[in-house]
């Protein structure tokens, strides 16, 4: 663990020294909560059934808070370790392999929670507040931030396997077909069948789904198990694949 | 031979051979079949020793340190270095080698005393031990004054003296550089020069690939030229130059550049742009 540490926080360290690559994170979710809300607030007011009270901007704060827990920018710091050498410099010590991968994933982590912190703090004041209460406000930014470690794993996935930065940025496009194909603007009862049927089968809607509950209602534990267990089961097989890979990496 | 490896002898470090190779054997797959991009090399370094490993792009030497260094895994054959086989225990061989390859690998966004400290820690010495001894490295290679400058901001110079460092952090019983003075200008490149020297006077034995034939001339006790993954020639400079001036009747001493235009089959006219001599 303590050579995971020390990994991650020399990318934590990365991470704070490239505020452009931090920077969107934030304001492309709050852009996408601002115009999202200009579109449909009137649409859908507080006395929308599916609001419990609460504006509009509270039903769409988790698809932004998903969005910016889904860049990647770990694995393009990846690549760029892996194209300048120092990937192989790091490879030659006599540190744990898992380690390598790991290290950048426990960074993810805390980066995450940072990223959930502010994007609620920034929600603020549009009207929203968490009716979970204080555990939930808890739940709300570790469910955000180990999605952030699932996404990012995915995406190192792609940069160990092709060590290309223009590869590794696309399939980082991936995540917006899931993001649409989820009760992204309405509840999934309210979707047409066909698009139900792809939500139900698309793992981010559970995620999505309690990140909401925990925002708009008093806890709802099965929501929020269901999104805990979705992130935990992706969790798991990223970081076996991410293990499989750099011990197979040559 | 170095007077070191004489020296050496009565270091219980060294058993053996710093590096050894029985028919080693790296295999690619590509996209036109399988590349036999290393076949059956068998070398053989002696501890305390500066020892060349040259040869035109793409005959395999980078391939072959990968290979001694653990960076890539091997098709067949056997390697040990200082004494390890590095395919059996790969994490055994990390503590006893350093490794600086081409390009000097860096973080750019790390300052040059975080990098040291951080390679040290990777090498499980404690958050004082680290500090201390990456200060040590910093006054060795002169790089004090830019210690906590990130990386980006050096010259290529000072990078190359930083990789070195890094590769040094745990006094590596030997030390590959892969193509240390590639792209470096000729004061640059007498600085790495001397901290090689230096480095393999106390004691570390240094395997060194390299385009430039001066520097091999200048620097190695012994070298071999490596082409199309197999070795064609291997003694020391002198040992190859007269068994060409020999073998071929020559009045006077031939350069170590036409001992490697000889082993590889190439004339000066063909290999232009591949072969590079320097005057540092």
């Amino acid at each position: 663990m303590s050579y995971t540490w020390v990994l991650g926080r020399r990318a934590l360290r990365e991470a704070l020294r490239t505020p452009e690559a931090l920077l969107p994170t934030l304001f492309i979710p709050m852009f996408f909560l601002v115009v999202n809300l200009g579109q449909a607030g009137k649409i859908f007011p507080s006395t929308t059934g599916f609001l419990d009270g609460q504006n509009y901007a509270a039903f769409q704060l988790p698809s932004s808070m998903l969005l910016a827990a889904s860049f990647g920018t770990a694995a393009l710091f990846l690549v760029e370790d892996i194209e300048g050498g120092y990937f192989d410099k790091l490879r030659s010590s006599p540190v744990p392999r898992t380690s390598l991968v790991l290290g950048r994933l426990v960074a993810e982590v805390v980066k995450g929670l940072g990223i959930a912190v502010v994007l609620v703090l920034l929600a603020l004041p549009f009207g929203i507040h968490v009716a979970s209460g204080f555990v939930g406000f808890l739940l709300l930014i570790a469910l955000t931030a180990l999605w952030a470690v699932v996404y990012v794993g995915f995406m190192q996935l792609i940069a160990l396997k092709t060590r290309s930065a223009a590869a590794t940025n696309s399939g980082g496009l991936i995540f917006f077909p899931l993001l649409f194909l989820t009760p992204n603007f309405v509840p999934r009862h309210m979707l047409t069948r066909p698009m139900e049927v792809a939500a139900t089968f698309n793992p981010v809607t559970y995620v999505m789904e309690a990140l909401r509950s925990l925002i708009l209602q008093d806890m709802v534990w099965g929501r929020v198990l269901a999104g805990f267990g979705v992130v935990g089961a992706l969790g798991v097989v990223m970081v076996l694949l991410n293990l499989r890979m750099i011990r197979h990496y040559d | 031979m170095s007077k070191l490896v004489a020296q050496r002898a009565g270091d219980p470090r060294f058993v053996g051979p710093a590096v050894e190779t029985h028919g080693l054997v790296k295999h690619y797959k590509g996209r036109d079949g399988v590349v036999e991009a290393v076949r059956g090399v068998d070398l053989r370094v002696e501890a305390g020793e500066i020892f060349g490993f040259l040869g035109p792009n793409g005959a395999g030497k980078s391939t072959t340190v990968r290979m001694l260094t653990t960076l890539l895994s091997i098709t067949s054959g056997t390697a040990r270095v200082a004494d390890v086989d590095v395919g059996r225990e790969p994490d055994v061989a990390r503590r006893r080698m350093g490794v600086a390859l081409q390009e000097a690998g860096l973080d750019p966004r790390q300052t040059g005393r975080e990098l040291l400290v951080l390679q040290c820690r990777l090498f499980a010495m404690s958050p004082a031990d680290a500090a201390s001894r990456a200060q040590q490295l910093l006054e060795l290679v002169d790089l004090v004054e830019a210690a906590d400058r990130r990386i980006k901001g050096y010259s290529g110079g000072m990078k190359r003296r930083l990789d070195l460092a890094s590769a040094l952090v745990h006094e590596p019983q030997v030390l590959f550089l892969d193509e240390p003075t590639t792209g470096l200008d000729p004061a640059s490149r007498l600085v790495v020069w001397e901290e090689v020297r230096r480095i393999n006077g106390h004691g570390t034995t240094v395997f060194l690939t390299t385009q430039y034939l001066e520097e091999a001339d200048q620097l190695c006790d012994r070298i071999a030229i490596i082409d199309g993954g197999r070795i064609v020639r291997e003694g020391t400079p002198a040992q190859l130059k007269i068994e060409l001036q020999v073998r071929l009747g020559l009045d006077e001493e031939p350069s170590l550049d036409d001992v490697f235009l000889d082993a590889t089959g190439r004339t000066r006219e063909r290999v232009a742009g591949v072969v590079r001599e320097v005057g540092a």
